[in-house]
């Protein structure tokens, strides 16, 4: 008998994608405030079934994961989901974003986010993937009458068809070798020196696909371009949700890696690592645009990760996952207050923007800081736990060098996320007030973003403990 | 037992939290202010004059110690001791930090509950600083007193305050991340040899360290705390800071936050890495002697006021060095003394020059002279302080340099002479800023033509307990030495 119940979440938010349509499609024009509703609801309800339902077996017919790893990542990509909602609900009402088809989208982007994070079989990995893919071609081009949302759908509409393509290559050529599509078998099993190298090859495809869509240097050129012409919520949800979800994948595919396949591996993700954190933070450094500024910010968190990538085999999983969860928070706190920071029409864009706004906004403000100070890895917040558990596990595993370079990276770092909280503290303002006041919404996810910053900072041990069962089920997978 | 030590830490930021709730109403913070830090000085005070005996915690040395599990994944423990050196630097903190909300009174008028809110996060971070016995804790309120820092600089600082607060800011964050590098490498290490993963001072103690690795592990914390005391040549943020910054915030820069860095480099750094910083001693040695030089001959060419103090820190922070590089009994306790000493001297003239700013908007050495007539009580007391600044026998500063340098002497003869020639220089430059501005005709025109109202009430109680305490640690340093002697044993046994 199917277990339908093991993936209640995932029916939950596509339940929820459809009903938003057909209350958008039949129902009284003016709804909109019964359409988010509508979606708060669904993402709540995912959310809760993914932390209370417990699934009887660990897999769904052996294509998808539900127990641990995956529920981890539903409830995570459900709180991602929730807070974009709430911060584009303010945002929203000024620029058309509060029809049926952002709802729904945000919901299906959801569910493609949790089929790729959960996914052990590559063809509900490229379902979910394409899922998620479509959805936010449409998100970031949501508005029509800007330039810019459209250049940047259509951006990032080619790289992600390219990367498509370059994954579906790589899982053909792991198929050839293996005979099976199924993660763990395609990629663990001992074989001879001709079968590696074909298989390295697969491996290496799918790794710049992924690399395209966690924006890893030097696939990375698209992301300033699309983070800054796509409206600002949605920059947040694509710049946590869909980088969340494929390293999750990528973090899934490097502890199935038979050794032999992973020490040849090693060394290219070295150099990638070491790529991504110093051209990402070089970059952001003379950046004057805060969303590139961002988005140059967030390549060079991705950096961290790779680095952290390294020390999978030696029990590098739960810093991994502890920073991808802190990861999401701070970086959807920023995107997200900037949202809320926003005037009525154009989004926040130079430094100059910000100027002077902490004392007209102080409790955005304020989030938005503790978002800056998170993203650069200092104490109390979740940033700095999520660091030092990157960075022992990166000395522990014996990457002294790359470790090193990390932390001086870092150090470059601190100069352009200082550089945004003096434009926001010590600065005098130009611009007019243009911002909006800070609706419900808008606290909510603030508040829900400062506090669990500082909780996570403060107490990680419960986080830990969380994760070490999420991963203790993965384990035991045969 | 209770957790007094919590309460202290903790009171300061519960305090920051009722300054933002009355963030509307500037009369209120002030007053919420003044009477949390009042009350934080209270319960250090009642714990001077309860009964203090050191035997708690490990080796039943300390005073007053808790410990309790925090993040067990990691075995990182909320671990607080409190010695002798820890309770005179937290003494003087809660003390300075009184000082701090009574000199802001009329200064600061604008966002005052963030000010008030950022002051007492740092105190508590000081405080947690001198309080710390995990590493791992010790690095959280190490960084975490710098931002509320960078934020008092920033805001409320004067015209060229946001280069030089972030300045500041690159210049301490940069080294305490290769710290923070240098604290997980010596973690794993230890972990790897027993087995157990901990940031515990006493446990780290015990790791056997290869040479090589240990001298790395010294240079990146040498590297953070020769930033933070400073030490030349790291030390070009700290006039700039000091010289934008608010008073309350040269205050607690010059008073505090440069202790913490001369703290950890003779609590962590020094008991730690013994093998690696006993091969370090020549060049600190050097380093605190070119500083002495360096300091004062720079401090000759400054026009501002605020530059010239902030110069002779670097020097009397080179002899604090000096005092635990030597590592003897006498120079360590002359070290933490010249600490303690430091944070109320220069404070005080920190205090002196800003009082002197809000008068006549100026710090301009060149434009004063003759203020002994204009403002007595005023000269009076920065003519006290300074000569408690160059070491006039019987005031605090005198005490605390002669027992560094007859403790140098036994060792290193050479380096105390250059010592005390270092310290003429610094003689010289101090009576030069005292000629030039106290007596003498005024310079400057218009300050010639105008009355400036002498020291009111709230300042004579800011100056008044100031020059109390000068003068009690010049008359009688004894209470503080009794204080010092156990610890500065314990620390001497460590590096035998």
């Amino acid at each position: 008998m199917t277990d339908w119940l093991s993936i209640l979440p995932h029916l939950i938010l596509a339940g929820g994608g459809f009903l938003l349509l057909c209350v958008g499609a039949f129902g009284k024009r003016s709804s909109s405030g019964l359409l988010f509703a509508l979606a708060l609801v669904s993402v709540s309800l995912a959310g809760a079934a993914a932390v209370w339902v417990v699934p009887a077996a660990p897999q769904f017919l052996g294509m998808l994961e539900v127990k641990g790893y995956g529920r981890f990542f539903t409830f995570l990509f459900s709180v991602i989901s929730g807070l974009t909602l709430l911060f584009s609900h303010q945002y929203g009402k000024n620029r058309g974003l509060r029809g049926e088809e952002f709802f729904s989208l945000i919901l299906f982007a959801a569910l493609g986010m949790a089929l790729v994070a959960g996914a052990v079989h590559w063809l509900v990995f490229l379902l979910g993937l394409e899922i998620l893919s479509l959805s936010l071609y449409v998100l970031i081009a949501i508005r029509k009458g800007d330039p810019g949302s459209n250049e940047a759908g259509v951006k990032y509409f080619i790289m992600g068809s390219v990367a498509s393509a370059f994954l579906t290559f790589g899982i053909a050529l792991l198929y050839s070798v293996t005979g099976s599509l199924e993660l763990r078998l395609t990629l663990s099993p001992g074989l001879g020196a001709g079968g590696l190298s074909v298989h390295l090859l697969g491996f290496i495809f799918i790794l710049v696909g992924i690399g395209f869509k966690i924006s890893m240097v030097p696939f990375h050129l698209w992301t300033p371009d699309v983070y800054q012409g796509a409206p600002a919520p949605v920059t947040a949800f694509l710049s946590t949700g869909s980088k969340v979800a494929l390293f999750a994948v990528l973090l899934r595919l490097a502890s199935y890696a038979g050794d032999g396949l992973w020490g040849s591996l090693i060394p290219f993700l070295w150099i990638l690592a070491a790529l991504t954190m110093t051209v990402g933070n070089l970059s952001a450094l003379a950046q004057v645009r805060v969303k590139r500024l961002l988005a140059y910010s967030s390549v060079a968190q991705m950096g961290y990760l790779l680095m952290a990538l390294l020390a999978v085999k030696q029990n590098g999983a739960p810093a991994i996952l502890f920073y991808l969860g802190a990861y999401a928070l701070m970086d959807m706190g920023a995107f997200g207050t900037l949202a809320t920071l926003s005037g009525e029409d154009t989004d926040l864009d130079g430094l100059d923007d910000f100027q002077g706004l902490a004392f007209r906004h102080p409790w955005r403000a304020a989030v938005l800081t503790l978002c800056l100070i998170s993203l650069a890895g200092l104490p109390p917040t979740a940033g700095f736990i999520g660091k030092f558990a990157i960075f022992w596990a990166v000395f522990q595993s014996g990457y002294i060098i790359l470790g090193v370079l990390g932390i001086l990276t870092v150090i470059l770092s601190i100069y352009y996320y200082f550089k945004v909280i003096v434009a926001l503290f010590m600065k005098p303002p130009i611009l007019p007030p243009a911002a909006p006041p800070g609706m419900l919404a808008d606290r909510l996810a603030g508040g829900v973003v400062l506090i669990l910053l500082l909780l996570l900072g403060l107490f990680p041990g419960a986080a830990f403990s969380v994760i070490q069962q999420a991963l203790s089920f993965w384990a035991k997978v045969p | 037992m209770f957790p007094w030590l919590s309460i202290i830490l903790f009171l300061p930021l519960l305090g920051s939290f009722l300054a933002l709730i009355f963030a509307r109403r500037p009369r209120v913070c002030r007053w919420t202010s003044l009477g949390v830090t009042m009350g934080d000085l209270a319960l250090v005070v009642s714990l001077l004059a309860g009964d203090l005996q050191g035997r708690f915690g490990p080796g039943g040395k300390w005073l007053l110690f808790e410990d309790f599990p925090w993040i067990e994944r990691f075995g990182i423990r909320y671990t607080l001791g409190l010695d002798g050196i820890s309770l005179v630097l937290v003494l003087l903190t809660v003390f300075l930090t009184v000082l701090c909300t009574l000199v802001s009174w009329k200064q600061i008028t604008t966002r005052v509950g963030a000010f008030h809110f950022f002051l007492m996060l740092m105190e508590t971070g000081i405080l947690g600083v001198f309080l710390a016995n995990d590493l791992f804790l010790f690095y959280l309120f190490w960084e975490l007193q710098l931002i509320p820092m960078f934020f008092l600089i920033g805001v409320w600082g004067h015209e060229n305050r946001v280069y030089a607060t972030v300045k500041f800011i690159l210049y301490t964050i940069s080294g305490s991340l290769l710290m923070l590098a240098a604290l997980i490498g010596l973690y794993i290490l230890h972990g790897s040899q027993t087995g157990q993963y901990t940031f515990s001072l006493q446990q780290l103690m015990q790791t056997r360290l290869p040479l090589a690795t240990e001298k790395w592990l010294f240079a990146a914390f040498l590297l953070a705390l020769a930033i933070k005391v400073p030490l030349v040549p790291v030390h070009s943020w700290l006039p700039d800071a000091h010289t934008e910054a608010p008073t309350a915030g040269s205050v607690i820069l010059a008073g505090l936050l440069l202790k913490t860095g001369a703290y950890a480099l003779l609590r962590f750094a020094f008991p730690l890495f013994p093998a690696a910083a006993r091969m370090s001693v020549p060049l600190l040695l050097g380093l605190a002697l070119v500083g002495l030089f360096y300091a004062a001959w720079i401090a000759l060419a400054q026009k501002d006021l605020k530059r010239l103090v902030a110069y002779s820190s670097i020097s009397h922070m080179g002899l604090v060095v000096m005092g635990t590089a030597v590592w003897s009994s006498l120079t360590l306790s002359g070290a933490v003394l010249q600490m303690v000493n430091h944070g109320l001297t220069t404070s005080a003239l920190f205090i002196l020059v800003g009082m002197l700013d809000e008068r006549v908007h100026s710090r301009e050495v060149e434009r004063f002279g003759g203020l002994w007539s204009k403002m007595p009580v005023f000269s009076a007391f920065f003519l006290f302080f300074c000569m408690a600044s160059l070491g006039l026998p019987g005031l605090n500063n005198f005490v605390g340099e002669i027992l560094i340098l007859i403790g140098t002497f036994s060792s290193w003869p050479w380096v105390a002479a250059l010592g005390f020639a270092g310290l003429l220089f610094t003689v010289i430059f101090i009576l030069w800023v005292v000629q030039r501005t106290l007596f003498g005709e005024t310079r400057d025109p218009h300050i010639r033509g105008q009355a400036i109202p002498d020291v009111t009430a709230r300042e004579a109680a800011i100056l008044v307990p100031l020059a109390a305490a000068v003068l009690f640690i010049g008359l009688f340093p004894g209470p503080i030495l009794s204080l010092l002697q156990e610890p500065v044993g314990a620390l001497i046994g460590l590096l035998k």
